[in-house]
């Protein structure tokens, strides 16, 4: 039950904060013990092979018990016209874009969670609901979840979407990299559905080999970028593309981990009590110069 | 004697095996892993170490589509879905200007054709991922192009589901694309292409002249073309004579024609407007009548492409006509009693025959053709 849980929450809290006070500030750390498994899995999307049938984004909805209607009403493909983003209804979402080349033959672009290697959503969280697991994906846990959505404003993609619309028990929502049917050896929804297999599911290591292959093998074909190699400090989703990433609304990020820039800003300032400390040479400086200033004026009177 | 045996033994080993089409020298450089037609990592000319295929029954992918198999069903993954019977003669047929058996039959050795799945891996979830499975394969080959022309997926434009009899459907299907070939293509008469070259934006293409009069092949321009330069639902029958704008790189456009028009002027293709169909007297100065515009081009200029220019007397091409044997009326022109016993030069002067015969040297105020020395006895 989230109450419960929450109370739970409460108290460890209560127990740890008094825990933390003796000890001294550098044993702290923010971001909560998530071990990167050289074996975890990945997912290369390759825009370039997608036809945008969008039945990944039936399959999704599918295994994730959201409403999904029909398979062949999604074949209409009326939906293109504006850009659409995952959301609490659907975890993922193609779109379309020209390619540029051939008008007939658009490229296609799924987008969902990245599931980063140095996820900020992790990072963020202040409950320690989120984790990075041993097989790649970043899930998180609904009963620990307070809904602060900190991991919304953390996120460098804009992936996790907040049930606004519910009153009661709103949850987090993205895509999961379908944790449930992974554990179960079954690969995720998507993946299994997609006719042309755009999305192929293997260790990060050796999907990043196969990218790199395909540009070397095709190099009219794709620009030689595996978007999300290096991104943020990599992440599990990869794609390959035949146009530069920033024309397909990819956001145009560094090679740093998302959470390193945030973590060592808020580091930076609460080290060495950097806060009080200048707080109180401000206020002594103030002091200083009013006091300086009352002499001077002083002096002048007489 | 025994080594004769041996020897002629050997060659009828050896025999099939040169009947293997030369890749040609430079296929080290294609975008083929070596090792899809060899065995060893350093294939020598002495040792090419070629995979072995079973080299009876010979079936190679340079095959004529013609002669190709007629219906193909694909049934090694039918779960969901009945087989899908497609014809495969009129695809093959296609693939002509399309890049060839290739496409489909792609990182085939020259050898016998091999079946998708000897690659292809029948489950997604699989060791060697770099390679899609069995069913992408399919998918691949056919929703490429056909989500091309079709501007969409739908499932059952290929696929009939599982719901009725399955071998009813199936010889539906085979009947309906038995024996099926692909209509005779429709060629343009002409393209104008609207360019960027600023002196003469407009360059005219007679299509029908280049097939028709110089018989060039259809593939010597076409080779990879999209199935849209044909195919396409929404395309309307009056795009023929829609101006095409010129959307490749410069070098692309001008390859295909530079390798007969590598002398040319840009100003000959090159013009202001649209130009009218090749008339031999405005591009060369020499009309053709008569028998002459009945002929092929290639009759007076030789079989060699680009056309030589030929110089304007008869005999250059009529080789036995002299004086003596020489019989006006094919001219269209009887010469009458007096005219019949001149020489040749006493009309046309220099015996240039392409000039118009001049009366003066005889004859105050008669100018020909007002004035003609005979009679005419044919008109065209």
């Amino acid at each position: 039950m989230p109450g419960k849980s929450r109370r739970d929450f409460l108290k460890t809290t209560a127990v740890i904060g008094a825990g933390v006070a003796g000890l001294s500030s550098s044993t702290a750390k923010a971001a909560p013990k998530n071990i990167l498994s050289e074996d975890r899995m990945g997912v290369l999307v390759d825009t370039t092979v997608c036809v945008g049938c969008r039945n990944c984004e039936w399959a999704c909805k599918t295994a994730h018990d959201l409403p999904a209607g029909e398979l062949h009403s999604y074949e209409d493909r009326s939906v293109f016209t504006e850009k659409r983003r995952p959301g609490t209804k659907a975890l993922t979402v193609v779109n379309e874009y020209s390619s540029g080349k051939n008008s007939n033959l658009p490229l296609d672009v799924k987008v969902q969670c990245m599931h980063c290697d140095h996820p900020a959503c992790v990072s963020a969280c202040i409950v320690g609901a989120f984790s990075k697991e041993e097989n790649g994906s970043v899930i998180w846990d609904t009963d620990k979840c307070i809904g602060c959505r900190y991991c919304m404003a953390a996120c460098p993609f804009q992936v996790p979407a907040f049930e606004y619309d519910k009153a009661i028990n709103p949850s987090i929502m993205k895509c999961d990299f379908c944790f449930n049917r992974t554990k179960e050896g079954k690969l995720p929804a998507c993946v299994a559905i997609c006719p042309v297999e755009a999305l192929t599911y293997g260790t990060r290591t050796e999907l990043v080999k196969i990218a790199r292959e395909r540009i070397k093998r095709n190099p009219d074909k794709y620009v030689d970028h595996i978007f999300g190699e290096y991104e943020v400090g990599g992440t599990a989703w990869m794609y390959l593309s035949s146009k530069d990433f920033s024309e397909l609304d990819f956001p145009k990020l560094g090679t740093n981990p998302a959470p390193g820039v945030s973590e060592s800003i808020q580091h930076g300032i609460f080290a060495y009590f950097v806060p009080p400390v200048s707080l109180y040479a401000l206020l002594g400086g103030i002091m200083w110069i009013s006091k300086h200033r009352k002499e001077l004026d002083e002096e002048g009177k007489l | 004697m025994k080594k004769i045996i041996v020897i002629i033994f050997l060659l009828t080993i050896s025999l099939p095996l040169s009947a293997q089409k030369n890749p040609g020298k430079d296929h080290a450089k294609s975008n083929v892993n070596c090792k899809t037609c060899h065995v060893c990592d350093v294939p020598t000319k002495d040792d090419p170490c070629l995979v072995q295929c079973p080299r009876e029954k010979m079936k190679t992918v340079y095959e004529s589509p013609d002669k190709t198999v007629d219906v193909v069903s694909l049934d090694e993954l039918s779960k969901k879905y009945l087989p899908v019977t497609f014809s495969h003669r009129v695809h093959a047929q296609m693939s002509v200007l399309s890049g060839g058996c290739g496409t489909c039959h792609h990182y085939n050795t020259s050898g016998p054709i091999q079946p998708c799945k000897n690659c292809h891996q029948t489950s997604r979830k699989r060791d060697d991922i770099s390679k899609p499975d069995l069913e992408a394969a399919y998918h691949r080959q056919c929703i490429t192009c056909h989500r091309e022309w079709s501007h969409g997926t739908s499932c059952n434009s290929c696929h009939n589901l599982k719901t009725t009899n399955k071998e009813y459907q199936k010889e539906e299907v085979k009947k309906k694309v038995k024996g099926k070939v692909h209509p005779a293509l429709i060629e343009p008469a002409k393209i104008v292409f609207e360019t960027k070259y600023e002196k003469g934006k407009m360059v005219t293409f007679f299509h029908d002249d280049h097939t028709k009069k110089f018989k060039i092949d259809c593939t010597s321009c076409h080779k990879n073309e999209t199935c849209l330069k044909c195919h396409d639902v929404n395309k309307t029958s009056n795009e023929k004579s829609k101006i095409i704008r010129a959307q490749k790189s410069l070098d692309e456009h001008h390859k295909k024609c530079f390798s007969c028009h590598k002398e040319d002027k840009c100003e000959s293709c090159h013009l202001g407007k649209p130009s009218e169909h090749f008339d031999h007297k405005k591009r060369t100065g020499w009309v053709l009548n008569k028998f002459h515009d009945e002929l092929s081009c290639a009759k007076c200029h030789g079989s060699k492409i680009p056309y030589s220019k030929l110089d304007t007397k008869c005999v250059n091409c009529h080789k036995g006509w002299n004086i003596e044997n020489f019989k006006h009326t094919i001219t269209g022109l009887q010469l009458d009693e007096t005219h019949a016993q001149l020489n040749c030069e006493d009309c046309h002067e220099e015996k240039n025959f392409a000039v118009k015969p001049v009366c003066s040297n005889c004859h105050e105020n008669f100018i020909y053709p007002r004035q003609k020395p005979g009679k005419m006895v044919r008109t065209k």
